[in-house]
Formats: C-alpha cells, sequence, structure tokens
C-alpha cells in the first residue's frame, strides 16, 4: 500500500455529488400487477410524440462530504430528509442515481438490527447466516463466535431457534455480531437506541473502541444523546441536501430549531389528520424574556398558540420534558391541574407556568399533546422545542430531578457498623 | 485494549468499494458473486434446515411428492390407460421421469419467487442479489438425492441394473439445473416488481408436466409435432434420464443438442438481464 501522505489517502468516505430520486408513477398510483404494468406499457406505445415526463422525487440530492479514518459523523434531519437513503446509498443496499462515493475500508452497515435473521434457525445458526451476509467468511465466524454470544450474552440460548427469543436478546444478538465484523467504515441507522440501558452503554463502549482502532462510524439516530457523546460533527440534511457540516453543537442547534412543532414520529399512524395544531411555541422565563438556556430552580413559562378545526369539549393539554437520552422526566397536564378547555374552532392561546425546575442539568425537548378529556383518543402530538438546565454540580449521575430532603441527626446507635455488602453482589 | 497483530496503519486498499451510477448494461461483475461464495453456501443450507425445521416428519416429505406423484400416474396411467413403458415395469418408468421433473418444478417455483420471502434482507443488506435464485435452485437437489436413493432401490427391487449411460446422469441434471436457474433469472425480477409470477408459476408448471413425458413416453409423440416438442428442453432431460438409468429407448440427440442451446441462451440473456434488474430490487420490492 502507497504511504500516502495526501489528505485522499485518509479518507475513509467521500463522496461527491451523491443523488438518488424515485420515479413518482403518473397519476399517482404504482403499477403494482402486472396488468397494470402492461397497460401502461400498451398506452405509452400507443401515444404519438415524446414520451410522457416522469416525475422524479429527489430523496437526496448533490451531497457532496469528506470523511477522514477514525472520525465519526452524525447525520441529523427531520422525517423524509434523506438520512436513510444516504446510508442505503453508502451501503450499496441501493444505488445512486447520479455522483459517487468512494468508500475506503472494510465496509459494515447496520441500518436496521436483526433482519438477516430467521427465525427458526438456532442462534449459532443465525449468527453463521447473519455473518455470511454480512460479508464474514466461516472461518472467521467460528473464531468470534463465543466472544459474539457472550457481547450478546445469550450463552444458555444458543442452541434455541431465535423465534423464542425475547426481543431484547434478540436485538443483542444481532448488534453482536455486526459490532464483531471488525468494519473500517461502519453504517448505523437508529440501531443504537435498541436494546435495554446497559447493552446501550455496553454498544456506546464498543462504538468507542471501533473508533480507538481508527475505524469511522456514520451514525443517523433521533437521539442527541447518542449523537453528542459519539460524534464530533454532524451533517444535517433537509429535503434531501446537506445544509450543514461542521461541529456537532451547532448542527443539533439548528435541527432542534427546525424540529420545533414537528408532529411526533411515534404518533404518525395514529395522528393521520390532527384535529389540533400547534401554531407557534415560546419558551419564556418568567418575565416574558425568550431563553432557552435555565438555571436550576428557575421557572419557565411556556406559551404555544393552536388551531382546533373542531369544536371540542373538555381537551386535555399535556406537556413533557423529555431528556437528550429520551427519557420522559415530568409532564404537566390542564386535566391534572384542574382545567377544562372546550376548544372552539379558531385560534387560541395557552400559557403554561411550570414550578421551579428541579430537573439536573441536561437538555430538554418539549412535546405537546392534545386528548380527549380523561386521556383518551390522541388528537394532537407536536415537539415543542427544546431548552436547557444548567447546574453546576447536579447532572444525569444525581437522578432525574433533584430536590432538597429534611435530615435529622440521631444519637449513636452502633459504634460498629456492620459489615455492609459490596455493591453489586446480587449480581 | 491494544491487540499485538495490530499493523500500526492499517491496509485499507483491499476492501476499497465505489459507488457509482450503474456504468452499463454490460457491467456484470461476477466476480463479486464469487467473492460471495460463502454466503451461497449458507442461504442453500438456510433453505434446507428452514423448510424441514418444524415438520415431524422432517425431510421425508421431500419423498412423499415424488412417490404419490408416482403412485397416481401408475394407477390411471399405467393401469387403466395403460401406457406403453419401454419394457420396464410403469412405476420404474415413471419414477425416472418423476424424479428430474419433481427437482426441476421445486428449483424453478422457489428460485423465481424466493426474492420476496427475504424482502426485508433485499431492503437492508447489501449481497449480490443473483445468490437468491442461485442457492434456491441448488437447495432442492438434496431432496432431488434423497428421492434417487429411492429409485436405486426401486431398481434393485425390480432387478434392473443401469447401465454404463448412467455416468452422463449428472449431465442431463446439469441441464435441468441450468434450465431452472436461465428461468428463474429471467422471472425473479419481474416477481420483484410483480407478484402475478408466484400465482401464474404454478399453473404453468403444471401444464409443462403434461408437455413433458414425464407420465407417457415421448416416442407416443407424433412425428410430425417432435421438432416443436423438442423445444422443450425437459423433453431431452427426461428422455435422458429415462435411457441413462433404464436403458429404454436412446437418448435424443437432437433434443439435447436443441435444449442445450436454448439454455445457454436464456441463461446469458437472465444473467444480464438479472444484473441489470436487481439495482432497482431495494426500491420496489
Amino acid at each position: 500500500m502507497p504511504t500516502s501522505s495526501d489528505t485522499r489517502g485518509d479518507l475513509a468516505i467521500c463522496a461527491e455529488g451523491l443523488g438518488k430520486a424515485y420515479v413518482k408513477a403518473i397519476g399517482g398510483s404504482r403499477s403494482d400487477t402486472l396488468r397494470d404494468g402492461l397497460s401502461a406499457a400498451f398506452a405509452k406505445l400507443g401515444r404519438a410524440g415524446p414520451r410522457t415526463p416522469r416525475s422524479n422525487f429527489w430523496a437526496l440530492q448533490d451531497a457532496s462530504f469528506q470523511i477522514r479514518h477514525g472520525e465519526n459523523v452524525g447525520v441529523l434531519g427531520l422525517n423524509g430528509a434523506g438520512k436513510s437513503t444516504l446510508l442505503k446509498v453508502l451501503s450499496r443496499v441501493t444505488e445512486p442515481t447520479t455522483g459517487r462515493a468512494t468508500i475506503t475500508g472494510r465496509l459494515g452497515s447496520l441500518l436496521e438490527v436483526g433482519t438477516g435473521f430467521h427465525g427458526e434457525l438456532t442462534g449459532r445458526e443465525n449468527i453463521f447466516l447473519y455473518g455470511a451476509i454480512l460479508g464474514m467468511g466461516r472461518a472467521e465466524v467460528a473464531r468470534k463466535f463465543d466472544e459474539i454470544v457472550a457481547f450478546a450474552g445469550v450463552e444458555a440460548f444458543v442452541d434455541t431457534p431465535v423465534k423464542r427469543y425475547s426481543s431484547g436478546m434478540y436485538v443483542r444478538l444481532a448488534f453482536s455480531v455486526a459490532a464483531h465484523l471488525e468494519p473500517d467504515v461502519l453504517l448505523l441507522d437508529e440501531v443504537l437506541s435498541v436494546g435495554d440501558l446497559p447493552f446501550q452503554r455496553k454498544c456506546m463502549a464498543f462504538a468507542k473502541d471501533l473508533q480507538k482502532r481508527q475505524a469511522t462510524i456514520l451514525l443517523v439516530s433521533h437521539n442527541m444523546f447518542s449523537i453528542k457523546t459519539m460524534c464530533e460533527r454532524v451533517l444535517y440534511l433537509k429535503q434531501g441536501r446537506i445544509v450543514f457540516d461542521g461541529p456537532t453543537s451547532a448542527g443539533i442547534e439548528l435541527y432542534e430549531a427546525d424540529g420545533c412543532l414537528e408532529a411526533a414520529a411515534w404518533a404518525a399512524k395514529e395522528l393521520a389528520d390532527p384535529s389540533v395544531r400547534i401554531l407557534e411555541v415560546e419558551i419564556a422565563d418568567q418575565t416574558r424574556r425568550l431563553r432557552s438556556v435555565f438555571d436550576r430552580g428557575e421557572r419557565l413559562r411556556l406559551r404555544f398558540d393552536y388551531e382546533a378545526k373542531a369544536p371540542i369539549q373538555g381537551a386535555n393539554f399535556v406537556v413533557a420534558f423529555i431528556r437528550s437520552d429520551e427519557v420522559a422526566c415530568c409532564s404537566y397536564s390542564t386535566e391534572l391541574d384542574g382545567l377544562s378547555l372546550d376548544l372552539e374552532p379558531g385560534v387560541n392561546r395557552l400559557e403554561l407556568t411550570t414550578p421551579p425546575l428541579s430537573l439536573v442539568s441536561d437538555v430538554y425537548r418539549i412535546e405537546i399533546l392534545v386528548r380527549e378529556a380523561g386521556f383518551q383518543k390522541l388528537l394532537c402530538a407536536q415537539s415543542g422545542g427544546s431548552f436547557h438546565v444548567r447546574d453546576p454540580l447536579l447532572d444525569t449521575h444525581f437522578g432525574v430531578f433533584h430536590e432538597r430532603g429534611a435530615w435529622a441527626t440521631n444519637e449513636v446507635v452502633h459504634l460498629a457498623r456492620p459489615k455492609v455488602q459490596p455493591r453489586g453482589a446480587e449480581l | 485494549m491494544t491487540s499485538p497483530h495490530e499493523p500500526a496503519r492499517r491496509d485499507f486498499g483491499a476492501g476499497t468499494v465505489v459507488i457509482q451510477p450503474p456504468a452499463g448494461f454490460w457491467s456484470l461483475d461476477l466476480r463479486e458473486v464469487w467473492r460471495h461464495r460463502e454466503l451461497l453456501y449458507v442461504l442453500v443450507m438456510r433453505d434446507l434446515k428452514v423448510r424441514y425445521k418444524q415438520a415431524a416428519m422432517g425431510a421425508l416429505w421431500a419423498l412423499i411428492q415424488p412417490i404419490v406423484a408416482v403412485a397416481i400416474f401408475a394407477v390411471i396411467f399405467g393401469h387403466f390407460a395403460k401406457m406403453p413403458s419401454g419394457g420396464v415395469p410403469y412405476v420404474v418408468f415413471a419414477f425416472a421421469a418423476v424424479l428430474p421433473w419433481t427437482y426441476f418444478a421445486e428449483a424453478l417455483r422457489r428460485a423465481s419467487t424466493g426474492l420476496i420471502g427475504d424482502a426485508e434482507l433485499v431492503r437492508k443488506i447489501y449481497f449480490p442479489r443473483l445468490l437468491t435464485p442461485l442457492a434456491l435452485v441448488i437447495a432442492p437437489l438434496a431432496e432431488f438425492a434423497a428421492g434417487f436413493a429411492v429409485l436405486l432401490a426401486l431398481l434393485a427391487w425390480y432387478g434392473l441394473t443401469p447401465g454404463p449411460g448412467i455416468v452422463l446422469l449428472p449431465f442431463f441434471l446439469l441441464v435441468a439445473t441450468s434450465l431452472a436457474l436461465s428461468l428463474a433469472l429471467w422471472l425473479a425480477p419481474i416477481s420483484v416488481r410483480y407478484r402475478d409470477v408466484g400465482h401464474a408459476l404454478p399453473f404453468l408448471i403444471q401444464v409443462w408436466l403434461y408437455a413433458s413425458p414425464v407420465a407417457y413416453s415421448e416416442s407416443l409423440v407424433p412425428q410430425r409435432w417432435r421438432a416443436l416438442y423438442d423445444l422443450n428442453p425437459m423433453v431431452g432431460v427426461i428422455s435422458g434420464f429415462r435411457w441413462a438409468l433404464l436403458g429404454s429407448g436412446s437418448p435424443d440427440l437432437q433434443a439435447i443438442g436443441l435444449s442445450t442451446a436454448v439454455i445457454v441462451v436464456l441463461l446469458a440473456g437472465g444473467v444480464v438481464f438479472f444484473r441489470k434488474m436487481e439495482r432497482s430490487f431495494a426500491d420496489v420490492i
């Protein structure tokens, strides 16, 4: 290998003008049966003159960037911004329409955990199957077999069909196989957010270890906590284009500003046509000064304008604060606070003043929900921006929130303290 | 964590991938398929394991299908219709044809529609898609082998010994494999787009069965239709099997030559068609 001194030699990914267009069928419907396809073909034949222009939808457009070996880069963007398309193109699942990309080194990609698994096969058989699909040789899988099983923590179940696995075990085993591929370039799409917290930590540690070995990780995530801990740089995609390429903190700020008022992804199915819409949100302090950073102990004043499409009796507005690691920390509800709201069609305003914030220092995103009385049918679920809580000492190590307790000292009961069991012995 | 066999500077050269829009119609890159040959083996094993995993009778099912077919033919065509069977017992006569036919039909059906079963995989993970139909024409060979053992037992029961022609049996089998593969390479990309293939295929196979000399001898076909009849490559395969195993008739050289030519053309075209179409599989499946 040439001892390259030029910068190109250090590049793990070099993308130049990558674009991906999907063909939108004319008339809005895809020809899904052969008959439709044939009649469309005949219609085309019969038509004289130039072909009807096919309307293209550009899921990704003119994406150019360079990533060095050992660099971890996060990919940010709202739903449908082209993040997954970018990863699909880079992992060769689909071919780009324009541009080119060069990836140097062994490429590993994990666009969804466990897609290569077959339920009827045992854990052992699936490890070999999935390994081969990801490009590992049998000898290599055999060599790493014990490590893979131990990392996933499924030693007792290697010879059980994976359809009997718990979803946690399933995900852990799948990630474990992919992680042991030892890629030079690893593409991850929302996969670190699966599994329980201890396993997530394990994955983070593993990713850090990969990074130490000069591996490059391109990570798509909605979880700002993962992005912040793993990536020093982010690409921010908007409507298929890279609109920002730079330091993580600046990118996240842009993303969060744009994410304000976005419909909550988890409710998309339930809420195809929300009957209440949040139009504007203002985050301010008690003096109505707009702010995004608060000291612990301050109150937050949240004002939002909403529009109801129809009259709604006894609507229940819920405001939730969700920490950057997606822990829902607290919520406020008009119904629980004894406020009954009958909505009339039109634009109205609602204001919430919180008690003094006892949340520990971190970034919190606001989610605004509207439900029918009695926490029934969901009428609206939107993001309402985010804010920081500042505290010199109290951070997530201290829990979700911190409150003062009442203490009392007592006279000495025992001179010699009984032996305390070491922590973790119960494991 | 440092590992001793970690070079100071890693050699990334071996794994460089260039991603760009399809270069041209003829860029087949079959080396890529060769590099993934281990995956081929794994996919073959997966198909076999999954098929018989939670069936109490397991791989016995692979034998029941041809045995039942032969039993039906023996009753209807052998016993009632008194079909001529070239001097050998009708049961053996039918089994020698049902065996390659069952293999061919299974291989064609599985390989043509197999990608749909792996839709999730196709959408999320890159691998040369050609491996799926390839694996699915190879896997039914295991069932063929099991059936072949039954056939040998049947021959021994009737005191028949295959002649020297049996050395050509692998060739006839290869013709059947290639035929199934070549058709699947055309049908699989269509089935990815249009599920109609899955509905039409059993029907096509049913018609094809009666257009092939499985239940009857090809000598029953009137001479003036023979040229047309011989265009069906399974005619050459089945008459070849009968000749190799039972010594009945003689290998129809004209039919075999013609089938081989037809298959080579179909196969070459199929590979090009498949490689061209597979680029959009992830988008339309």
